[in-house]
């Protein structure tokens, strides 16, 4: 990361609006660029993205409708079971292909980073952990998970990790199996 | 009105577990609000399950006590960093950095303090005096009101939140669809089950509102994971001088109408009450120059507001049982899991979960102003504890708290797969609010609107043939028209307010296109 200023952007004490983009009459996306604060490295996505963000309501709509029409839409006096969805796939489609219409002055879309990889790792360690839950009991997963995520995504050292794993894990167990009478799938009884 | 029930209310709240629960949510109120990443409303999802087996009344008053806890404790990010820990604290960052960079910090925190409370208070009773009288009216409700009812709440939820229009809208669509999964509510065949036994009784609220909200944004703040930990700004003690509570006094009183009656719209709530408190403020100001270089009345307003937002905003879920935003949609789940429906006749069948939970804010409050006032350092240091050790801490009580609600390990799965959808929402500007909004209100807009159907033969004009819907029909119509009017003024101007404020959730929208009428 090339962060080196630690504070969260320039105080404002100049007259807030400065760069012409900023003034009114110039459409707000145009100006969008020049309030992302330097601290923050998020970035916009592009029009592909846009894209996707409208075709993704589309898609849902088409295999929705397509699903309800096989449930069979009755009567607007007897409806039956199919035309309530039918109504939300319109909807659905309708927003849209609007969205796609205007992908290109979008840009309310975040670009996907390095950082996605963590997040799905991140899922999918939760994933394993919902697999080995009944299975092995809530202990080891739990322990697993924790050091993932403390070690090495929030990078703290082994001593904390060691800590706060063996202390999370006890809380739990306290919280849910002691406390709240939860049968959740345990190897050690006390 | 009759005053027995109210006041064995109070009995309710002065139980001392009661008394416990209260002081435990607004503490982890103040915590949410001042940990940037999870909103109060994913805390509450968080702690759906856990508070299963408690009490009704006890439940609802911890749940209730982060909500409008939270209000309080967000100031202190916007204040001391300029990094808002809530939504609702982004105008407070404008005024009140610029003051605790002139080393009035105190000042700022301690009118924020003094404001919430006024308002929060202030805002208690008038919930006491009108929503009973509103519980009265809505018992007549049929289907067709509840139909327009459900739709109007969507509707303003998706128009008046921060996100653009048509994606809300879109969202509130893909939320509905969610909802539809399951037996058909009339005629109890599977819909979208695709076979599977886990998924015939539908998905469970609390399962969207976690995986949504909680597991969501876990995994969203984990791709920025390693933010550079800013700098806090110190100061004395959280007391404003005399001549700043006289100068803030009227707008704290101003603020606290504000945020009451904006609170109460669907929609509204604390984030848009404190903008357009901050317009109001500006609007009032002698001298609005001052306003963005420390003006206490910046702070004072939008405080007082957000809070008397937050304390209103309940009175729609518990009078019609209709949520008027993301927040009060997991606290309807709440209630729901604790068997009781909320809507008109809630405040006649549960009197004491009715009024305990409303009273409980009096005492709410006070605790607050405690926490706030002379606690306020200990939560000041909270701002050093590190992300990376909170983040596994909430997704492992989210998991565990997930799996407990049913002993189900595919629940588990299905919170993993809302979360990714939550993740890749947020990634592709969707917000998760008016989803889960729509997920909620899925069923009742589903049955009503299929009923209404039936009762008027299948037609249409139904709806403007009897009195009550007919003017829901207008007021819908009206907001169609004048919701994206508005939209379309505050989409020429430059949002002054995200200027301004490092914060992407702001929206000034509504507060800037207050200002621009005096200019």
């Amino acid at each position: 990361m090339t962060v080196s200023d630690t504070r969260p952007a320039a105080p404002a004490d100049a007259v807030p609006p400065e760069s012409p983009g900023e003034s009114a009459g110039v459409p707000q996306e145009a100006a969008e660029p020049a309030t992302a604060p330097p601290a923050e490295e998020i970035s916009p996505g592009g029009p592909v993205l846009a894209t996707v963000a409208g075709a993704v309501p589309v898609l849902l709509g088409l295999v929705t409708l397509w699903l309800a029409h096989g449930l069979g839409l009755g009567t607007l006096t007897e409806p039956g079971p199919g035309l309530w969805p039918t109504i939300v796939a319109v909807l659905l489609l309708v927003s849209g292909v609007a969205l796609v219409l205007r992908a290109r002055g979008t840009t309310d879309t975040e670009a996907f980073t390095r950082g996605t990889g963590v997040v799905l790792v991140g899922a999918a360690s939760l994933a394993l952990y919902a697999f080995l839950f009944e299975l092995v009991g809530f202990e080891i997963p739990t322990v697993l998970v924790l050091v993932l995520w403390l070690r090495f995504f929030g990078r703290e050292g082994w001593r904390t990790t060691a800590l706060v794993s063996v202390l999370t894990t006890a809380a739990l167990y306290g919280l849910f199996i002691t406390a709240l009478g939860v049968p959740l799938p345990h190897l050690i009884v006390i | 009105m009759d005053l027995t029930p109210v006041l064995s209310g109070f009995a309710v709240v002065f139980e001392p577990q009661n008394l416990l629960y209260c002081l435990l949510g607004v503490t982890l109120g103040m915590l949410v609000g001042v940990l940037p990443g999870l909103g109060p409303a994913a805390t509450i999802a968080i702690l759906l399950p856990v508070t299963y087996g408690i009490e009704p009344a006890a439940a609802v008053i911890l749940l209730a006590g982060i909500f409008y806890g939270a209000q309080y404790g967000g100031t202190i990010t916007s204040v001391l960093l300029r990094l808002p820990g809530e939504a609702s604290t982004v105008v407070s960052a404008l005024d009140g950095y610029q003051m605790a960079r002139k080393g009035r910090a105190g000042s700022a925190l301690g009118i924020a303090a003094i404001g919430s409370f006024i308002g929060g208070t202030a805002s208690i009773i008038l919930l006491t005096l009108i929503a009973p009288l509103v519980a009265d009216f809505a018992l007549q409700f049929g289907p067709a009101e509840y139909t327009l009812l459900a739709l109007i709440g969507i509707f303003m939820v998706a128009t008046l939140g921060s996100g653009s229009l048509v994606k809300s809208v879109a969202a509130a669509g893909v939320g509905l669809l969610l909802a539809t999964v399951g037996l058909d509510p009339m005629v109890g065949i599977p819909r979208f089950t695709f076979g599977s036994d886990q998924l015939a009784d539908g998905i469970d609220f609390v399962i969207v509102a976690m995986g949504l909200f909680g597991v969501g944004e876990i995994l969203y703040n984990l791709e920025h994971r390693l933010r550079p930990q800013p700098a806090v700004l110190s100061f004395g003690r959280a007391i404003p001088t005399r001549p700043e509570w006289l100068r803030s006094r009227l707008a704290v009183l101003r603020g606290s109408v504000v945020g009451f009656v904006l609170g109460v719209l669907p929609g509204g709530g604390a984030t848009m009450s404190s903008l357009v408190a901050y317009a109001v403020e500006k609007r009032a100001a002698k001298d609005p120059s001052r306003f963005g270089k420390g003006a206490i009345e910046g702070v004072a307003g939008p405080e007082s507001a957000n809070n008397a937002a937050a304390t209103s905003s309940f009175i729609p879920l518990l009078t019609l049982g209709v949520p008027a935003n993301a927040t009060m949609a997991v606290l309807f789940g709440a209630l729901l899991l604790q068997g009781i429906p909320p809507g008109p006749q809630l405040i006649t069948e549960h009197p004491d979960v009715f009024w305990g939970v409303v009273n409980s804010m009096y005492v709410g409050n006070i605790f607050l102003l405690l926490l706030s006032i002379p606690l306020i350092g200990v939560f000041v240091r909270l701002l050093r504890v590190r992300a990376g050790i909170l983040a596994p801490l909430t997704v492992l009580i989210t998991m565990v708290g997930v799996y407990s609600i049913r002993n189900n390990v595919f629940d588990m799965f299905l919170v993993v797969a809302l979360g990714l959808v939550g993740y890749g929402m947020k990634k592709l500007g969707f917000e998760p609010g008016p989803f889960v909004l729509a997920f909620v209100l899925g069923e009742l807009l589903e049955s009503s609107f299929r009923r209404s159907m039936r009762l008027f033969e299948g037609d249409f004009t139904g709806f403007v043939q009897r009195p009550v819907s007919a003017a829901l029909v207008a007021l819908l119509v009206l907001t169609v028209v004048v919701v994206p009017a508005l939209r379309a003024v505050r989409g020429r101007q430059a949002a002054q307010v995200e200027h301004q404020v490092t914060t992407p959730t702001s929206d000034g929208g509504l507060a800037v296109a207050a200002n621009r009428t005096e200019e």
